[in-house]
């Protein structure tokens, strides 16, 4: 092992906890998935610790292993979409020094974000939103008949979802218009 | 000389084998006799030998009680497992109650940990190995199936320390299957390990860019293997006897040992030929002293029927891979069949199917994995790595989420499956009570939030840190994962930044002092090696 190596990989275990997951991958703030992986693939290269197995000084394995494990957790956390923008947002704000690293807070807080957003788009009930997909999948079809019996379930469980009464009242609209007119029904 | 040489060894549910990679293609080392691959049996004789390989399997019928097979289904287990009940039932070696909720296995009054009969398959191949090599071997990769939890992954590195070998490593079977296959071929692709082997099942999804081997996600079964191929036709053939005889042959153990033997012919027959005959020639006597055959044709198409849903069962765990790495069958580009039973043309037609896309069919499944330890263990050994980078790198990942139990019952989640290895992650715990001067935590690992669902690792104490008013101290838990997916937990206090003792209350593997005892008893047992000859 050259002695600039050993220099760099000195210099990068000591500052790696002021490193951002960018400053670890040797990344632009703001990279996107493709330049993440290429990076990830570039940095495991040179610090994978297999590289170093035979490397006697115990020291140097130690701190390459520090480097590697820090490098994995940025690779996880920049390769997933919603975790990127998160931590994005995170290390360009006001509270940098203490948002280096994503921690359980943020992976609650990128899940919260999630949750809040399923809910938004599908209902606040896990039945709610079962019946509500499976009427989407059935509108799609234009099967108007089952459309209609899933929403009616899923109104059930959420009967104030103005977006599941606006689905319905739509069905409703198409049923009427596919029924032949003028026909009597019998009661 | 002889410390630079790491071997690569296969150890399986049913057969292992040995490889070694030193300048030049890995190869597979045969024994005296010119075998590639050895049974996993170990057959403790009476003149106090021990018997290992394809010879010991015949012991499986003749000295059936002092013949202990298919040990790794049972290595990491605790005694109260399902696995462990299952094979009590049809093991005709003695499973026993260890302390810790441990297995042990008693064979001829001698009291064996299951990571102790593994070690005695491991000193079979360093064995093989330094004959074919004349001069000693003392280091080795050793793989395990990628869905093996770290109590199973410890008790394997334990194997390979009592059998007096320094494990380099600990690596994946389908990543090692990957890594023979891509080594030195500079391609970059994305494929599917399939690895049907005689007692597990994996799918690892990988993605190789020339040197890189990253994988992306892995799942398996670690209860679904050819075994259980050869009991669907084990229960088809005793059930027709039962129906033709009124015997159960499932009642008695020799008589399920010879029921065993015939229906894993008969699954290796009707995979090669289309059709088998099986025939085992007075299997049992009748009540009234009639000695009894048992004889039967088995089709292609009636094993196929059989055997489907098995078939069917692994495709659910390749849909759950190909998920977890967002990917769909049609994105890979070639797809590894690793194991005996993906011989099977049920299995082969069923991969061709599902991937739309011909198997590859030019690596041994049998010897496949072996080489890539091989490869791995030089690769670990080279010295000119550090200074010149070295052929290939393996990222792999963890295969279960980690967890720590919390209150009812259920767990939090710590590090999600598919991380890539090593990794570290923190979590910050305070104190509950006044005074309160020790800290317990319990570390599970599956995908279920009870904890009930999921496999125990251990429960650990961390003392030593400052006394306050609860919620006042905090203690940091670091959960690291280490190359060979092996979890080490460790605590600092939060505000003196002390490294806090911590102790292991209860695990399911072997202490320090277990371990040198069975280290000096491994190096006491001598090996046989003569039964070729008689």
């Amino acid at each position: 092992m050259d002695a600039q190596f050993l220099i760099e990989v000195e210099t990068l275990a000591t500052v790696l906890d002021q490193l951002d997951y960018y400053g670890v991958l040797k990344l632009e703030p703001g990279a996107g998935a493709a330049d993440v992986k290429a990076a990830y693939y570039r940095e495991s290269r040179t610090f994978h610790p297999d590289r170093y197995a035979a490397v006697e000084s115990v020291e140097v394995r130690e701190m390459i292993g520090r480097i590697y494990r820090r490098i994995n957790e940025a690779y996880t956390v920049l390769r997933d979409d919603q975790k990127r923008v998160k931590y994005q947002a995170d290390v360009s704000g006001p509270d940098r020094r203490n948002k280096l690293r994503f921690t359980e807070a943020e992976e609650s807080a990128v899940q919260a974000d999630q949750k809040r957003k399923q809910e938004e788009q599908l209902g606040q009930t896990p039945n709610g939103r079962k019946f509500y997909s499976a009427a989407l999948i059935e509108i799609n079809a234009q099967r108007w008949e089952a459309a209609e019996r899933a929403l009616k379930g899923a109104l059930m469980y959420e009967s104030g979802n103005a977006r599941f009464k606006e689905a319905l009242a739509m069905v409703q609209g198409e049923l009427e218009k596919s029924r032949p007119k003028g026909d009597y029904r019998i009661k | 000389m002889s410390s630079d040489i790491a071997l690569g060894i296969d150890l399986g549910t049913s057969y292992s084998c040995v490889a070694i990679a030193s300048g030049g293609p890995p190869q597979v080392i045969p024994n005296e006799w010119g075998e590639r691959t050895h049974a996993s049996v170990v057959s403790f004789l009476e003149d106090g030998h021990v018997l290992v390989g394809n010879d010991a399997k015949k012991n499986i019928i003749t000295n059936a009680e002092n013949t202990v097979y298919s040990a790794k289904r049972l290595i990491g287990r605790f005694y109260f497992s399902d696995e462990v009940k299952k094979a009590q039932a049809v093991m005709p070696y003695g499973i026993i109650e260890g302390p810790n909720n441990a297995v042990r296995i008693k064979v001829r009054e001698r009291v064996m940990a299951v990571p102790e009969i593994s070690a005695l398959v491991l000193k079979e191949m360093k064995a093989v190995a330094e004959t074919h090599l004349g001069h000693p071997v003392t280091k080795a990769v050793v793989t395990c199936p990628a869905y093996f939890n770290d109590n199973q992954r410890q008790a394997t590195k334990d194997a390979g320390r009592i059998a007096g070998l320094e494990v380099l490593r600990i690596i994946n079977e389908p990543t090692a299957a990957a890594l023979a296959y891509g080594f030195g071929k500079d391609i970059t692709q994305k494929i599917c390990v399939y690895d049907l082997g005689g007692g597990t099942f994996d799918v690892s999804i990988l993605e190789i860019g020339k040197d890189v081997f990253e994988v992306l996600s892995t799942a398996g079964d670690t209860y679904l293997g050819g075994d259980d191929f050869d009991d669907r036709i084990m229960a088809w053939l005793a059930e027709d006897f039962l129906k033709k005889h009124g015997l159960d042959l499932r009642q008695n153990k020799f008589c399920l040992q010879m029921l065993k033997e015939a229906g894993e012919r008969a699954k290796i027959e009707v995979g090669r030929d289309g059709v088998a005959d099986i025939s085992v020639p007075g299997i049992c006597q009748s009540p009234e002293g009639q000695v009894l055959d048992l004889a039967q044709r088995l089709g292609a198409e009636q094993f196929n029927k059989m055997v489907m849903d098995l078939v069917q069962c692994t495709f659910k765990v390749c849909d759950e891979a190909l998920q977890s790495a967002r990917l769909t069958a049609a994105d890979v580009d070639a797809v590894i069949l690793v194991g005996g039973p993906t011989r099977l043309p049920i299995v082969r037609s069923s991969v061709r199917h599902y991937f739309q896309k011909e198997p590859l069919t030019g690596v041994d499944p049998d010897e496949v994995v072996a080489l890539g330890a091989a490869i791995q263990g030089a690769a670990l050994l080279n010295r000119d790595a550090a200074e010149y980078g070295q052929a290939s790198y393996l990222l792999d990942v963890t295969p279960l989420t980690l967890r720590v139990g919390t209150v009812g019952g259920f767990s939090e989640r710590i590090i999600d499956k598919n991380t890539p290895i090593p990794i570290e992650k923190s979590k910050t715990f305070t104190t509950s009570r006044d005074g309160q001067d020790r800290v317990k935590i319990r570390v599970y690992q599956g995908e279920e939030s009870k904890v009930d669902g999921c496999e125990l690792l251990g429960e650990f104490e961390f003392t030593g840190f400052r006394v306050g008013y609860r919620g006042e101290v905090q203690i940091q838990v670091t959960f690291e994962i280490d190359s060979n997916g092996i979890v080490n937990v460790s605590a600092t206090d939060l505000e003196t930044g002390q490294r806090t003792s911590s102790t292991i209350s209860l695990s399911s593997g072997l202490s320090e002092q277990d371990l040198k005892k069975a280290v000096d008893d491994n190096a006491g047992i001598e090996l046989a090696r003569t039964q070729h000859a008689v």
